[in-house]
């Protein structure tokens, strides 16, 4: 029983990130919050998120029950998104988004009956967006994008996309959507909540940013499959690639291929929008927007189950989930990539929100 | 026996055996009225010579026993319930009638071997017994040694084993029962069972059938304030055992034994009540069957076995299934001889195949094979002083695995009145220890799943050592007071753990760390038998502590924590009072408070949980009985979590009529 989950948890563990939309939603520069989601043992319901004050390196552990009267979160927290002042946890078994007034976590809601949800964003402080997976492992269908009313914290309406949508991107009056399982990304107009077109990039797209330039990048991991017959050996289908298009023009698209050793994940930009980062093969990489191969030095030679650079001061934040049944931690490193220190949290680290 | 003669370590063993006996044939000289039991029996021409059972090579080491009175209170229950409810020893359950495993001395799941009228029915895949899957009534008499003993019990005895058995009854005359059981949240269930035996042929069958809804209700903290819901698939759907034996003597020496149990059990997996829409479900389907023959004489014994395993795990939850098969060939042939008048030594070898259909390891079926040759001795220089020295080589598909010697010992220190008479108070006080080094094969799964499977994955080895004081009293008129203390120490080498791969991500089993776990366990019993009554108290308490010592770099796990689900303090009482036609009794089980995972920051607080059974028979014409028993767990009706996620049940309320005749 126990290794049927592994799988699952390993998929978990390679997926997880935060929204890279949110950094661009949260300007306030005098705050000091970091907020580390926690996903949790599966099955056990103990999800959590942790503010930490950067100032004075205090730790709020579980910020959620704190505020709530000992609450539990629930089951896998996958990621968070913030408007305004309210955040929203997607956690991802309990089938929910949390709602909670930040900075002190206390609930303003729970938008439920949400199947699988991934990822988070809003466009304004009444709509919100958040993708659904559908059907079960190794089964899996179409997803969803879900639109919702974040005046009554309700589902407004559905939009089927493609199968596992992952991390989305709201930019220009358009919603994103990398479908993981497939090879497109569906892009639904916000004005018309309907999907307007799909655009073909590789397989497995993930995690998507914008840069300066108004370019937008895909990171596609690839696929993998397992020859089913001794000696069991891994066999891929095909490899990453990292994607450029103009919103404009998504047919002509830039492709820097990776090679066939590992499945790229995890694209992040930093806030001047001129560097990207991705995690491949246990080391996490650094590329400029202009650059046009592959850089082949890591940034840091470390694998991270989350990544997120803070927006206010340039510092890395890295998470590390050494195993699903012991607490993990994060570090935090200069923009240069050296360490400067670490803090325990609760079990699966997966991705941070400043705030 | 084939084997022997071509595993060099088996030669190794055999010329250590030879050692053994010959020390120990030097040093018998001492009076020979030592072996008085056996003759005893031998003096009177209708008994004849008993079977010499594993037990008897077992010097040293604790052992619990369930008598078959207490086993008869939770006939229609799970081999989980009745370890609970009666002794302390830790469980990891997932709710009633989800998945239960083991924590003997605190060790993993895998470190219990589960023997099955002597062969080991630890499925071969997860190397580990849901315990939720072994119905009580199948067997007549469930024992647990605590502590290593793989000499004697084979791959995984490294916490413990605990032995199920189903002897053959040779008391003439048909005896019979049928049970019917209905409860809270939807339980139902019944049970049969029938026995007869005539001077050479005995025939027992036990069945029963269990389903439960377990619809109950639990409170979730949600961040609007407490809210009650109703538990959802966690319906055991049923559950079905059968068990017929039957025992031939052949000739006045010559015993043939067949034996089968079959199980299968239908039910719906919670997925933690955290988790949305789960909609998993489990048929757990087993075949055993055992054939024996042997050969029982004053001076030498012989046996031989042969057994044929199936066991069937489908798993589903909406997508693709994950289904498994494993058949399991055993075979063991054993010799016992005499060794003068006060040893015995035992040589054996036994052979295991298992071929494995298992979605987890691709399209094509597995096959691996085992096996091990023993040596098991046992003497008593003196009366008052018993030794026992055992070992074990076993060969794995990897290579050998570490050998595992024991040694034990047990010496009356001191003894008041003599054991025959009971007409004065008798006492007596034996000291005992025993060591013994263990193993644990690496199981299908650790091998062969796809992906991570390690081929290269070394046996777990471990070493252990216990001593302690048993004292006994017993006054005159049916009371007696049997208590006893044990301390031990072990460490367990090369513990396999899961972890996911920094490169890929991909989660395998490799030889970790060490653990540490030491403890010490206490128990009394009090018994009276006086007229129409006769009753008892026991209590026992285990303290156990486990720790990682050590870990190999990759370990992430702190060092130096109690290990998850290890309970450091757990607690049983329980009171059982027969008295003309009414039984009484109560159990309390307490567990102090369990970490939930490596890191010792999060746990489930502790539980002190009450049981109670009431129940009255009315005697009927020709032999014939009914019994009513009204039984109750969780009196007290504590809310509380069996596993992180999974609320247990309140208070529950179960009853049953039994029909009896002999």
């Amino acid at each position: 029983m126990k290794k049927q989950v592994m799988p699952f948890l390993t998929a978990l563990a390679l997926l997880t990130a935060c929204d890279p939309d949110k950094e661009k939603e949260t300007p306030a520069p005098e705050t000091n919050g970091v907020f580390v989601l926690s996903e949790g043992q599966f099955g056990a319901g103990d999800g959590a998120v942790s503010i930490f004050d950067k100032d004075t390196k205090a730790l709020t552990v579980d910020a959620f029950g704190s505020a709530n009267g000992g609450a539990k979160l629930g089951d896998v927290v996958q990621s968070m998104g913030v408007q305004g002042t309210r955040g929203y946890i997607v956690v991802n078994a309990s089938n929910k988004i949390e709602v909670v007034d930040l900075p002190g976590f206390k609930t303003a809601g729970t938008i439920s009956g949400i199947e699988q949800p991934r990822y988070f964003t809003s466009t304004s402080a009444t709509r919100g967006y958040v993708t659904g997976w559908k059907g079960p492992f190794t089964n899996y269908l179409p997803g969803t994008l879900s639109i919702l009313n974040l005046t009554t914290n309700t589902v407004s309406s559905t939009v089927t996309v493609g199968r596992n949508p992952e991390q989305l991107l709201a930019l220009g009056g358009k919603i994103y959507v990398p479908n993981s399982l497939d090879n497109t990304v569906t892009v639904v107009d916000e004005a018309s909540g309907a999907v307007s077109s799909t655009i073909t990039v590789s397989d497995g797209p993930r995690s998507m940013v914008a840069d300066k330039d108004g370019n937008i990048w895909v990171l596609c991991s690839g696929f993998v499959t397992f020859l089913n017959v001794p000696p069991f050996t891994a066999t891929r289908v095909s490899n990453g690639a990292l994607i450029r298009f103009n919103p404009g023009s998504p047919a002509t698209q830039t492709k820097l291929a990776f090679p066939s050793t590992g499945s790229p994940s995890q694209l992040r930009i930093n806030p001047a929008k001129d560097q990207l980062f991705y995690s491949f093969g246990g080391a996490e990489y650094r590329l400029p927007t202009t650059a046009t191969a592959l850089p082949t030095a890591p940034f840091i030679r470390r694998s991270f189950t989350g990544f997120a650079i803070d927006p206010r001061d340039n510092t890395v934040y890295g998470g590390i989930s050494p195993s699903f049944s012991s607490n993990g931690r994060f570090i935090r490193y200069q923009p240069s990539g050296v360490a400067i220190d670490s803090f325990t949290v609760k079990v699966g680290p997966n991705g941070f929100v400043f705030y | 026996m084939r084997f022997v003669f071509f595993n060099p370590a088996a030669w190794r063993s055999g010329l250590l055996l030879a050692l053994l006996a010959s020390a120990g044939a030097a040093a018998a000289q001492a009076p020979p009225d030592s072996a008085r039991l056996s003759q005893r029996l031998l003096r009177l021409p209708e008994v004849r010579v008993r079977a010499i059972g594993p037990e008897r090579f077992a010097v040293g080491s604790r052992r619990l026993e369930l008598d078959s009175a207490v086993l008869a209170q939770y006939r229609g229950g799970n081999l989980a319930d009745v370890l609970q409810a009666r002794t302390p020893i830790a469980l990891k359950n997932y709710g009633p009638g989800q998945l239960a495993t083991i924590a003997l001395r605190g060790t993993s799941a895998q470190h219990t071997a589960v023997l099955w009228n002597g062969l080991n029915i630890m499925l071969p895949t997860l190397g580990q017994n849901d315990f939720a899957l072994l119905p009580v009534g199948a067997t007549t008499r469930v024992s647990i040694q605590p502590g290593p003993a793989a000499a004697l019990y084979g791959s995984g005895a490294v916490g413990g084993a605990v032995l199920l058995n189903s002897d053959p009854d040779w008391r003439p005359g048909f005896h019979g029962s049928v049970q019917a059981d209905a409860g809270s949240f939807g339980l139902r269930g019944g049970s049969l069972e029938a026995r007869t035996a005539t001077p050479t042929v005995a025939v027992r069958i036990a069945s029963s059938y269990r389903e439960a809804q377990n619809n109950y209700s639990y409170v979730l903290r949600e961040a609007r304030g407490p809210v009650r819901y109703t538990l959802r698939n966690a319906a055991l759907r049923h559950q079905w055992s059968i068990s017929p034996d039957v025992a031939w003597r052949v000739g006045t020496a010559g015993e043939v034994t067949a034996a089968a149990w079959l199980t299968d059990t239908d039910r719906e997996i919670q997925s933690g009540v955290n988790v949305t829409g789960s909609q998993a479900e489990e048929r757990d389907q087993s075949r055993r069957l055992v054939l024996g023959y042997r050969h029982v004489a004053a001076r030498r014994q012989w046996a031989v076995r042969g057994a044929w395993f199936e066991d069937i795990l489908n798993y589903r939850d909406g997508g693709a299934p994950s289904n498994s098969r494993v058949r399991t060939t055993q075979a063991q042939a054993e010799h016992t001889a005499a060794l003068g008048a006060r040893g015995s030594l035992r040589l054996g070898a036994e052979a295991q195949h298992f071929s494995a259909l298992v979605s987890g390891y691709g399209t094509t079926e597995v096959a691996e094979s085992r096996a091990a040759a023993f040596a098991l001795l046992r003497y008593d220089p003196r009366p008052g002083l018993r030794l026992s020295a055992n070992l074990r080589q076993a060969a794995l598909p990897a290579g050998l695995a570490p050998l595992t010697p024991t040694a034990g010992l047990e010496w009356d220190l001191l003894q008041i009145g003599n054991d025959t008479l009971s007409r004065s108070l008798t006492q007596s006080l034996a000291a005992k220890a025993s060591a013994a080094r263990s193993y644990r094969a690496p199981t299908l799964n650790e091998r062969y799943w796809l992906p991570g499977g390690n081929p290269d994955l070394r046996s777990e080895s471990g070493v252990g050592y216990e001593a302690g004081l048993r004292h006994r009293l017993a006054w005159p008129g049916g009371l007696t007071a049997e208590t006893e203390l044990t301390a031990f120490r072990q460490d367990v080498d090369d513990w396999v753990q899961w972890l996911p791969s920094t490169s890929t991500g991909i989660w395998s089993p490799r030889n970790l760390r060490q653990v540490r776990s030491q403890g010490v366990e206490a128990s009394t019993a009090l018994r009276l038998r006086q007229g129409r009554y006769a009753g008892g108290v026991q209590l026992a308490y285990h303290f156990t502590d486990t720790r990682k010592t050590q870990g190999t770099a990759a370990d992430s796990d702190p060092v130096g924590v109690q290990l998850a689900f290890v309970p450091q303090h757990q607690a049983s009482f329980s009171t059982d009072h027969r008295w003309r036609e009414w039984l009484v009794s109560s159990t309390v089980a307490f567990t102090s408070f369990r970490y939930v995972n490596a890191s010792g920051t999060d746990y489930l607080p502790g539980t002190g949980l009450l049981g109670a059974t009431l129940g009255r028979t009315l005697r009927g014409p020709a032999d014939m009985g009914l019994l009513v028993l009204v039984q109750a767990t969780n009196l007290l009706n504590q809310r509380y979590d069996t596993y992180p996620g999974r609320p247990a049940p309140p208070r529950a309320l179960s009853a049953s009529l039994r029909l009896s005749w002999q």
